[in-house]
């Protein structure tokens, strides 16, 4: 018998019950579908993690002090962002307090306040300007009392209104008693990978924060991020920051981060999604493996006199399997068709839904794959089937009723 | 010699242990068939008519004994050398037609040259041929479900007859037939032997197997009387 004899038989033979033919392929749909979508979601979400951490994060090493409950927490001063500055890198300086401020209501709202140098947007790419313009140098010169909101700050404190040129009462609590700032701007809603992750921001000069807190003193910085240029390898650079502190304070003074290391965070939740729909996958395939397996068994006992009449006419036992393997991966096939179809359909509308995911990737790979897996399905799940029909003895298959 | 028969039996076993029966369906066959030859094989109701023919047509194997198909001893074929010989050298006819009821009947005709692996023009060519040779030309792209129990009969004629077998072996070919299309069928049989083709039938009814020249009578497994008429 020709191959395309075989073929032409088998789809005869589905062809001639198309709806039971379309239910028992559900299970092969759902799996292919699965796995299409484990494959492309791990692609577009690493390209989401890289652009999204370019974009937001930059290129950057970020260098905390490092909590240690037995030993009084590490301050970095103006030598430390001297002694930054010979590196390949822009380095920004930060300050950090936390205050309360309340709202037109008179609710307390608690606000994360970030003392930034002046013309921060022009450091970092990631912050842009809503409305207002951001401080300035000269304004971080003289300590200006001045503010900028992130969106969710100005939602809070200010609903729909304007913040702009409204003034801000920020307690430090502590018995630091209240300082005012003037709102001269608010920024824009981060895009792509940290959009969900913003907390309630205001922005002072960090000139600022010296005078007014206390606790703070003129001079302290909390941490420093280093923005590195194109080509600056960033695992080396931290490297060497790493070494700097060590250097001048001891070992394990400092906590020094880059963007690997958010990636490695980002590529764990990617590769537990990937888990979840692997074993998904895995099941449905199982499933619907023996879905077909059930359904061949059913077509089998069904055509026994029609097997026997093929084996009186000549068929061999060689013949009447491959038959039937071939129709069972044919079966598997369409059903890998359809999965790879639903998963494109799917994996389009979450890339347009979700922000982190940028692209629409699904890759001649991943389409190979998964026919690839649910042709194998049919041909395993298939030989139980297939070796039934073979065995059938051709006098009393030709007997059945 | 077309076909040789010597000493064959052929014991049924089912059951096992202390249940186990076993029927002993031919007792010490001993049966020769020559080339051209129309032969009808008549007996009771289990009388081993059925099993006869199977054996003649390699689709089952003798307990005991031997068989010579065109000089081959072909006793103790494996199975995919005697699926083989069968689509070569066996038209099989029977009672319930057993055509594909969504094929039409060129398609149906087809089906053994499917498994000699002829190309489809090859194929359809035969086809058509055979069906013509049964008169049924124009119902071709008919499906059975089409056509009347003669018709259905002769279009799994032409099945057997595009094989171009060296035997046709037909097992109470008429037996879902009325009379008038019983005898439309012996009288193709009748033509097709006068063409000199081997045709072996089986029967229970004595009018079709007057179309015979030589009837073989069976009782009990045994072959108890073999005229030849002229
Ligand atoms: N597969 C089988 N298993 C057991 N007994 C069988 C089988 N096939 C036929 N027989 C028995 O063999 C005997 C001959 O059967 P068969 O050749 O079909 O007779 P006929 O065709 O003359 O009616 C019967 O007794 C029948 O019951
Ligand atoms: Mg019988």
């Amino acid at each position: 018998m020709r191959l395309s004899d075989s073929f032409e038989t088998a789809l005869e033979a589905l062809m001639a019950h198309k709806l039971r033919t379309f239910l028992s392929l559900l299970g092969v749909v759902i799996g292919v579908f699965a796995v299409t979508a484990l494959v492309s979601l791990g692609e577009i979400a690493t390209y989401g993690i890289k652009k999204g951490l370019e974009q937001v994060a930059g290129r950057s090493v970020f260098v905390q002090p490092r909590f240690q409950p037995d030993r009084p927490p590490l301050k970095f001063r103006e030598e430390d962002r001297k002694l930054l500055s010979a590196l390949p890198a822009k380095v920004i300086p930060y300050v950090f307090a936390s205050a309360t401020a309340r709202d037109e209501r008179g609710k307390p709202v608690d606000l994360r306040v970030l003392g930034v140098p002046g013309d921060f947007p022009k450091l970092d790419p990631g912050i842009e300007m809503a409305e207002g313009r951001f401080f300035t140098a000269a304004e971080l010169k003289r300590a200006a009392p001045v503010a900028v909101l992130n969106p969710l700050a100005k939602k809070r404190l200010f609903q729909r209104k304007t913040p702009l040129g409204h003034s801000l009462t920020l307690d430090f609590g502590g018995g630091a008693g209240r300082a005012r700032v003037v709102i001269v701007g608010t920024t824009k809603p981060l895009t792509g990978l940290f959009a969900g992750l913003q907390s309630v921001q205001v922005y002072v000069p960090y000139t600022w924060l010296w005078q007014r807190v206390p606790w703070i003193r003129p001079g302290e910085f909390h941490a420093f991020e280093l923005k590195a240029g194109p080509g600056v390898d960033l695992n080396a650079l931290a490297k060497r920051v790493e070494r700097l502190f060590e250097l001048r304070y001891g070992e394990d003074r400092v906590e020094v981060q880059n963007v690997a290391v958010f990636t490695e965070t980002l590529k764990g939740i990617t590769l537990a999604l990937q888990a979840l729909l692997g074993g998904i996958g895995a099941l449905s395939l199982l499933v619907g493996g023996i879905g077909i397996m059930n359904i061949m068994l059913v077509s089998v006992t069904e055509r026994t006199r029609e097997i026997g009449l093929r084996k009186a006419l000549g068929a061999t036992a060689g013949e009447i399997r491959t038959q039937f393997l071939i129709e069972a991966t044919v079966l598997t096939l369409v059903g890998g068709v359809l999965g790879v179809v639903l998963a494109a359909l799917v994996l389009y509308l979450l890339v347009a839904a979700v922000p982190f995911f940028e692209v629409f990737i699904l890759s001649p790979k991943t389409v190979a794959l998964a026919l690839l897996v649910s042709a194998l399905v049919g041909l395993f799940f298939g030989v139980w089937p297939a070796d039934q029909a073979a065995r059938l003895d051709p006098i009393e298959a030709l007997r059945h009723e | 010699m077309l076909a040789e028969l010597k000493g064959v039996s052929k014991v049924y076993r089912s059951g096992t242990g202390r249940r186990a029966v076993a029927v002993e369906a031919l007792k010490d066959i001993d049966l020769a068939i020559e080339e051209g030859e129309f032969l009808a094989v008549m007996g009771p109701s289990g009388s081993g008519k059925s099993t006869l023919l199977h054996i003649l047509g390699l689709l089952d194997r003798p307990s005991q004994g031997k068989y010579l198909l065109l000089g081959r001893d072909v006793t103790e074929l494996e199975e995919a050398e005697a699926a083989r010989t069968r689509n070569r050298t066996i038209g099989f006819v029977f009672q319930a037609f057993f055509l594909l009821p969504r094929a039409t009947a060129l398609k149906n005709v087809e089906l053994p040259l499917v498994y000699r692996g002829l190309a489809k023009s090859r194929r359809r060519r035969r086809a058509e041929e055979a069906l013509a040779a049964v008169g049924l030309a124009d119902r071709a792209d008919h499906l059975p479900s089409e056509l009347s129990g003669g018709q259905k009969q002769r279009v799994a004629i032409a099945r057997a007859l595009a094989q171009d077998p060296a035997v046709l072996l037909a097992d109470e070919p008429t037996g879902n037939l009325d009379t008038a299309s019983s005898h439309e069928i012996m009288r193709l049989f009748s033509g097709l032997n006068r063409e000199g083709r081997t045709v072996i039938v089986v029967t229970h009814e004595p009018e079709v197997a007057g179309y015979a020249r030589r009837i073989v009578r069976m009782r009990d497994g045994r072959i108890v009387a073999d005229e030849t008429q002229r």
